[in-house]
């Protein structure tokens, strides 16, 4: 006779834990939404103010006080912040003219503009070009007519091989044939001009590719010579490198990276060549060739000066400007800010690719780094002296350095030679890094469950392999899952970073909206708003992985299935 | 069945097994018992390769299983095992404890394993509890799981190391009830234990384990009541024996006294025999064996037995036949006569060089003369 009392409590138990579990997910989540509500507001708030004030601000000063300065010579910035840029060249001059003055560097010109609006830096040192298309957004930069250097040459760099060469020749040609027909003039009105609509460039997918496609180098936050509209590579360069291809039949894929990268990436030859106001330097012309000249201009000294036209030389007279025009209410420069982000120039497009890139990352390191891991943990399982040496260095290679130097080893020296996107170097160096995670996240939780557990297994018969499977490791990840959870909230943080190698990722994305907004909280809190729903979306994935992984949240059903009770037998 | 030749355990800083040989036949229930760090334990580890041998080999019908490549599974399915810690697996209820090994190894369908896990627990007084999971369980109740899973294997052989050794004293009882109906069931057991009266109610052989091997092997009526080594006899009477080896005139007697009284606290002697101990040693050593230490060294014996409150003081030497209680000092044989339940001289002109001693002393000499001295309450 078998009788079997079912504990109807134990059941319940079970239920309420599980219940009990997500519970407490929900609270902080949702005092996490508040606070970053009120912090968008209040950083809004502040930052919309400021606007505001500057932009109704008379000759003198406005209301808060603030001094506006005039400039006039470059010794007036003794001992004042000038901005510049990271791997631009006006940080050598600014040392050089101005020896008292303390640098700050930043990566986006728009960074520098925030930097500049904000009070941070006194000035920031670019290319007049660039401080003149900066001008048509911000009516109040100006900037001192004495040059920090002589006007610099701009141009096209190309490999120093063979290959380089032949495409530099057929660039130079065509640069002189569009210099004689006056079609670089005409690009001069174009891009600095306030008309918007004239501001097209072709796609790139449009063009014929007959003598095979070129791989150009660029960073799309540096306007006017390459930057993104409306989805589009625009800009200067980019529409004469476009007019390039188009003559010459070329097709043309765009590598978009940090400035810096570029001569890298076209000396290592992962591009063909490099575009985007880069200036001739002497150490830059060791490591590339320069095309003929583009255009040349010194680099300046940009400030902020309520009368633009006063100071500035040559910078055109505007109207007011639409930050202006709605900048009275706080809700009005809200919306502005809003539309400015993600409306325009459909920005959104921008933040969705930028969204689906992080996750495709994310995901596939993911998914690689785990089975990479449980891999690598299955073979040092049983001791084995060298596998454990070779992870264990492996392991201590990969952890020992920041995660944007691995990934920069990777992409310019690992594969520097190798035709491999940056996504899917970025995929690579992800996995592993992840992989070394979930492998040491494995010895730490396998280690935790008793060795009595397996010693019993053995006992009873059980293999090496099956003692594992059937016995260990389902009590070890219960306690591998929520370490699991922290690692994946991490990487999902850390592959912003991947705009390093040229990948356009969520944050990348967010800066390239900077680099056309000049505004630096929106994108910004935008960028940290949409982290937080990823983050929260894969957690709530793993949490449900967690909640059946759990042998002990099994229903009692599954525990029975298929045995025949012989019903009477069962109270 | 079981047949172990010349087994050998090293570690990196003990040798718990020398060098054992025995046979084990089928429907022995052994109880193997001694003092702690003796290897009990790393025998039948040793036995079902838990713990692989540094040398010898382990002989199991017929088939060497220390032998590199053999399958142990196989081995391992027939001999059962019952640990000191349960070792229940964690993340299964109860029933699936005794279900899942038996779907596993045995590819019983899951009905069958159900079937035999109810009535299993049925047998331990563990029905009703098939949906708990261990951690709800008492220690008790646990190992009696554990015996139930062991059974659900059917094996031949079932070896228990201390099973009832982390359990509350309470649920001692209760397990060892469950381990004597199994006893008689015919299957081939070895158990390690520190319960004797246990060990003595269930078994038909004992193995006593000390320096290194099986030091006697026999039936309970022969290991528990008349041992016929002199270590064995010393574990089954609960003796704690305290040796001190005079060597002659110039011996450190205050620092004996002061030897005399730290076993006598380790081992809670009674005051009143402490204080006899002291005076049989100062009489016999200081006055009546004077003579002999000027040429021989006695060595003094002190065995306490808790279970009969009596404490055995044995000074023995060598030379010529020597009775103190014919020698100068009469006074005080006489004292101490008074003073003690018995004062006995014997000779042995064949002498002996007991085993307790330490194989350091190095000296041949003939312990022929014993003086033994019994002290009670």
């Amino acid at each position: 006779m078998i009788s079997i009392k079912f504990h109807e409590n134990q059941l319940k138990t079970n239920e309420k834990q599980s219940a009990w579990f997500e519970k407490p997910l929900r609270f902080p989540a949702l005092i996490l939404c508040v606070m970053l509500i009120l912090l968008t507001f209040v950083s809004a708030g502040l930052g919309m103010q400021s606007y505001a004030s500057e932009g109704g601000a008379g000759g003198d000063s406005d209301a808060a006080g603030k001094a506006v300065h005039e400039y006039s010579k470059l010794s007036d910035f003794d001992g004042k912040r000038i901005g510049v840029g990271t791997g631009m060249i006006q940080g050598p001059m600014v040392e050089e003219q101005i020896p008292t003055a303390e640098l700050l560097y930043y990566n986006t010109v728009a960074d520098m503009i925030t930097a500049l609006r904000q009070g941070r830096v006194d000035a920031i040192a670019l290319p007049v070009m660039i401080i003149r298309f900066a001008q048509i957004d911000n009516e109040d930069l100006a900037w001192v007519e004495e040059g920090l250097n002589e006007p610099t040459e701009t141009g096209a760099i190309f490999a120093k091989n063979a290959k380089g060469d032949a495409l530099r020749e057929e660039f130079n040609e065509f640069l002189a044939e569009r210099i004689a027909d006056g079609t670089m003039n005409e690009l001069d009105e174009i891009w600095y001009g306030k008309d918007e609509s004239r501001k097209v460039v072709g796609d790139p997918s449009d063009l014929p590719a007959e003598k095979g496609t070129l791989r150009v180098a660029t960073d799309s936050s540096s306007p006017p010579a390459v930057y993104i509209s409306h989805n589009n590579y625009v800009g200067i360069d980019m529409d004469l490198l476009y007019r390039f291809c188009e003559a010459r039949g070329y097709g043309l894929e765009i590598n978009d990276m940090i400035f810096s990268g570029i001569v890298d990436s076209v000396s290592s030859g992962k591009c063909d060549l490099g575009i985007g106001c880069i200036a001739k330097t002497e150490e830059r012309m060791q490591s590339v060739n320069y095309s003929d000249t583009i255009y040349a201009g010194a680099s300046v000294l940009g400030y902020l000066s309520s009368d633009s036209g006063a100071a500035s030389g040559g910078s055109k007279a505007a109207g007011s400007s639409e930050a202006d025009g709605s900048g009275g209410s706080f809700f009005g420069s809200l919306k502005e800010s809003f539309e400015k982000t993600f409306i325009r120039e459909d920005r959104w497009k921008l933040f969705m690719q930028g969204i689906g890139t992080t996750l495709l990352i994310t995901a596939l390191a993911i998914l690689f780094g785990t089975l990479l891991g449980f891999c690598v943990f299955m073979v040092c399982r049983k001791g084995n002296r060298a596998a454990n040496r070779i992870t264990d260095f492996f392991v201590w290679l990969i952890n020992g350095m920041p995660v944007v130097v691995l990934l920069m080893i990777f992409y310019y020296v690992v594969f520097g030679q190798l035709s491999v996107s940056g996504t899917a170097v970025s995929v690579i160096a992800f996995t592993l890094i992840f992989a070394s995670a979930v492998y040491g996240m494995l010895v730490s939780s396998v280690g935790a469950v008793d060795r009595g557990q397996t010693e019993a297994a053995y006992a009873l018969g059980y293999t090496d392999r099956n003692a594992f499977f059937r016995v260990v490791l389902p009590q070890a990840l219960p306690l591998f899952m929520p370490a699991y959870k922290g690692q994946i909230t991490a990487l999902i943080k850390a592959t912003a970073i991947v705009g390093y190698v040229a990948v356009q990722d969520l944050t990348k994305m967010g800066d390239i909206v900077r680099s056309r907004t000049y505004e630096a909280f929106f994108p910004l809190v935008a960028v940290a708003v949409i982290y937080f729903i990823l983050a929260g979306i894969l957690t709530f994935f793993v949490n449900r992985i967690e909640l059946r992984v759990d042998p002990k949240r099994r229903p009692r059903e599954d525990i029975m299935k298929g045995i025949d009770t012989k019903g009477a037998d069962i109270k | 069945m079981i047949e172990l030749r010349h087994l050998r355990k090293e570690y990196e800083n003990a040798t718990p097994l020398k060098d054992v040989n025995t046979v084990i036949n089928d429907g022995d229930v052994i109880s193997i018992i001694g003092p702690s760090g003796t290897g009990k334990s790393t025998l039948i580890r040793c036995i079902n390769m838990l713990e692989r041998p540094t040398g010898g080999q382990v002989i199991f019908d017929g088939e060497d299983i220390t032998e590199p490549g053999y399958d142990l599974t196989k081995a391992r399915q027939r001999m059962g095992m019952v640990f000191q810690s349960f070792n229940l697996f964690g993340h299964l209820t109860v029933i699936e404890n005794l279900m899942q090994p038996q779907m596993d190894i045995l590819k019983k369908s899951k009905s069958e394993a159900y079937e035999t896990g109810v009535r299993l627990l049925k047998r331990v007084g563990m029905s009703g509890r098939e949906f708990q999971y261990p951690d709800m369980l008492s220690g008790g109740q646990k190992q009696r799981v554990a015996i139930a899973r062991t059974l659900a294997m059917d094996p031949d052989v079932i070896l228990l190391d201390e099973p009832t050794s982390a359990l509350d004293p309470t649920m001692v009882g209760e397990v060892q009830a469950v381990i004597k109906d199994l006893a008689k069931s015919g299957k081939t057991m070895m158990i390690v234990t520190h319960e004797m009266k246990f060990a003595r109610a269930i078994c038909n052989r004992v193995f006593y384990m000390d320096q290194g091997g099986i030091y006697e092997d026999g039936t309970p009526e022969q290991i528990f009541d008349d041992p016929k080594k002199e270590l064995t006899r010393r574990f089954i009477m609960h003796l704690r024996v305290l040796e001190l080896n005079v060597d002659g005139p110039d011996f450190d007697f205050i620092g004996a006294g002061t030897e005399i009284d730290r076993y006598c606290m380790q081992n809670t002697i009674p005051s009143r025999i402490q204080y006899r101990i002291r005076l049989a040693f100062e009489e016999l050593m200081q006055q009546m064996l004077q003579p002999v230490l000027a040429e021989t060294p006695v060595r003094v014996t002190v065995e306490y037995s808790e279970d009969e409150e009596t404490a055995v003081m044995n000074a023995t030497y060598g030379g010529e036949r020597f009775d103190p209680a014919e020698g100068e000092n009469s006074l005080s044989y006489q004292v101490l006569k008074k003073s003690v339940e018995e004062l006995t001289y014997s000779y042995d002109p064949e002498g002996g060089e007991a085993e307790a001693s330490d194989a350091d002393t190095g000296s041949s000499n003939k312990f022929t003369n014993t003086v033994k001295v019994l002290i009670r309450e």
